[in-house]
């Protein structure tokens, strides 16, 4: 086991931790109609950050949340020689270089703030951010890191808009992840950090028991989710075997749930499979939006959030049954003792990860 | 202890399969350098010339040590073989072919779409090959023997048997493909540690 | 009629890849998204839909009103001539 803390959040949602999960326990959205953003010009539901002018979002949002973790942790960690920063990102600061996405925001970042090792970019699609945490409780165990930074972060561009349009997979409404009417993605922004250490002394907050995860793929299909959910299943099973836990002990499931037809059927079959349907689950992209190689962390720091108030967070946009096995969603907020929380990930690729967090 | 027990190079001109060259661009051709080689496995598998040039170097690369190691598609368990590839421009050559289809063609193109993030390569040789093992890809400033290293060493620890790792770097033209299997127990193959990875890699 | 459905084979080989088939290959009612047929799957048939507005001027807004229309190059020639009535 290792320890995580220090969770931050910069989104549409507010400017730290505490507004994010404010907003999200007032179960407010961060989506909202912005005009002319589609490729026809068309309005779209998108999660995005207004107040932010800069050409350079990506490494602003670094910088900005990297700052912000500074003040929850000894500062002296952040520049030490056995701290390793790790980026969780798909697109990167595309828009500012197409044909090298991270190095300018990263050089940016490393004279900044004096970071004394050159920081890893893990770029795994929409599992990137689960990835990342897992990669970074790994270095810790292998004792080459002392501590690591995790920093999930992706902004909307219209690279990544008009993809997901040729692809008729952005809802034409927010979206409604498990829900009957489910219809697509809405896009989402932000930046979100965590801190794994091998001692708890460097957080300024209680931090929690980080253990193992672990991924699979699917060997299906490029964009396709897997009709059998077969590498999410793989990687929840390995991930609790490896850390001798049973399904029994998980009191919450912090799932993908995209809102597209197929990913959260996929999950659906995977979670049945797994015999977890009955756990309390939700999926917190109605309030993010799918922020991609931001997701996994975003959704790891509410998480964090939910076992230290023990409050289950309702699953926006839910209203009805919308898969073949049917899960527990959580359909309002609600007290409740969580001392061990699952999280899921899947993306393109048919890749799947998974990792588990414990209170001390 | 852990082995490198073969290696691919592809660079613009030649492919080289554990240190010797096995073909060579013929520019003669029409059929493209990646086409060429794909012809020269003599496989039946047309999704090749669906995929972008970043997954038909990893495909290519991954055939090649499967020739060289037949036994790799027999000798384990199909979640025992980690997939640990990088490279420094992302998936970037895609990319910009996927801005130019709705900036220059004015219609975004799905099947350009998908190929934009640069795991997809993962997803191919594991479809290819029904592995269902961890997958990372990282980007790096530039290749980093210690990052196959000790992420390697840590896929292995975690249970994977054998990791199939590469540096493809693919952008506009430029091919510098490195794939190379490392293997536990081997006997056979050279000692995966930093000075036999650089050799090897040969940049 | 005849020249549309060579012109959509040559189109679709040319779109999707298809580099191991010749128009020839691809026989009027053989069905597109078959194994037993062309093998065709799910981007291909959003890459139909982004040639049918390039070539055709025709503008797809459901995919699912593409599944029916993507059965064979009969179908798809079929539907083609319909819309651009």
């Amino acid at each position: 086991m290792t320890y995580i803390g220090a969770e931050e959040i910069v989104s549409p949602l507010g400017q730290s931790i505490r507004e994010n999960f404010q907003s999200v326990c007032e179960n407010r959205s961060g989506i909202s109609l912005v005009p002319h953003a589609g490729f026809n010009q068309e309005a779209i539901h998108l999660s995005k950050i207004t107040d932010l002018s800069s050409s350079n979002k990506f490494e602003t949002l670094l910088i900005d949340t990297l700052s912000k973790v500074a003040k929850r942790i000894d500062p002296a960690r952040i520049t030490s020689k056995k701290t390793l920063v790790i980026v969780s990102s798909t697109k990167g600061g595309l828009d500012r270089n197409i044909k090298d996405p991270f190095a300018p925001s990263l050089t940016s970042l490393v004279k900044h703030f004096g970071l004394a090792n050159e920081p890893l970019v893990v770029s795994n699609a929409c599992i990137s951010g689960v990835l990342a945490i897992n990669a970074a409780n790994n270095f810790i165990k292998a004792g080459l890191y002392d501590h690591v930074i995790v920093l999930g972060c992706d902004v909307i561009s219209d690279f990544v808009l008009f993809g997901f349009q040729s692809l008729f997979a952005v809802s034409a409404t927010p979206c409604t992840p498990f829900d009957l009417n489910r219809s697509g993605i809405s896009l989402g922004e932000g930046c979100a950090a965590v801190v794994v250490s091998n001692t708890p002394e460097i957080f300024k907050n209680k931090p929690l028991g980080l253990y193992s995860g672990t991924s699979a793929n699917d060997a299906n299909h490029i964009s396709g989710p897997s009709r059998t959910g077969e590498g999410l299943y793989r990687s929840v099973k390995r991930t609790l075997e490896l850390n001798k836990m049973s399904f029994g002990e998980i009191d919450f499931i912090s799932a993908h749930g995209t809102a597209t037809v197929f990913n959260d059927e996929m999950e659906a079959i995977a979670f049945d499979r797994l015999n977890m349907a009955d756990i309390p689950i939700n999926s917190l992209k109605g309030y993010f939006g799918h922020t991609l190689g931001a997701a996994g962390v975003i959704e790891t720091a509410i998480s964090m959030q939910m076992m230290r108030h023990n409050m289950l967070i309702k699953s926006l946009g839910y209203s009805e049954t919308g898969t073949s096995k049917s899960l527990n969603i959580t359909t309002g907020n609600k007290s409740s003792e969580l001392n061990t929380i699952l999280k899921t990930a899947s993306g393109f690729g048919g890749c799947n990860a998974s990792l588990v967090f414990r209170k001390l | 202890m852990s082995f490198i027990t073969a290696c691919c190079h592809i660079n613009e001109e030649s492919c080289v399969l554990n240190g010797d060259v096995i073909a060579q661009k013929n520019t003669e051709s029409g059929d493209s350098w990646f086409k060429q080689l794909y012809k020269g496995l003599t496989l039946e598998y047309p999704k090749f010339y669906k995929m972008d040039m970043l997954s038909q170097a990893g495909f290519i690369g991954s055939e090649l040590i499967k020739k060289s190691n037949p036994a790799l598609s027999t000798r384990y368990q199909d979640d025992e073989i980690g997939l640990l590839f990088a490279n420094q421009e992302s998936s970037a050559d895609t990319d910009i072919r996927f801005m130019e289809s709705y900036v220059d063609k004015k219609s975004p193109s799905p099947s350009l779409f998908v190929y934009t993030l640069p795991n997809i390569v993962l997803g191919e040789i594991a479809i290819r090959n029904k592995w269902f093992g961890e997958n990372m890809f990282a980007v790096l400033p530039k290749f980093a023997p210690e990052f196959f290293l000790q992420y390697g060493e840590i896929m292995m620890v975690a249970g994977a048997k054998a990791v199939l790792m590469g540096w493809l770097g693919i952008l506009e033209g430029k091919i510098e493909v490195f794939v190379f299997l490392v293997e536990e127990n081997s006997a056979t193959g050279m000692q995966l540690n930093r000075e036999n990875l650089i050799t090897c890699a040969g940049f | 009629m005849d020249t549309l459905k060579e012109d959509l084979k040559k189109h679709i080989i040319e779109q999707l890849n298809l580099e191991d088939i010749q128009v020839a290959d691809i026989a009027d009612d053989a069905l597109l998204f078959s194994t037993e047929g062309i093998g065709l799957d799910s981007i291909d048939a959003l890459e139909l839909i982004v040639l049918l507005e390039k070539f055709y001027g025709i503008q797809v807004t459901n995919p699912e009103e593409g599944k029916e229309a993507f059965l064979t190059i009969n179908t798809m020639a079929d539907y083609i001539e319909k819309k651009r009535k």
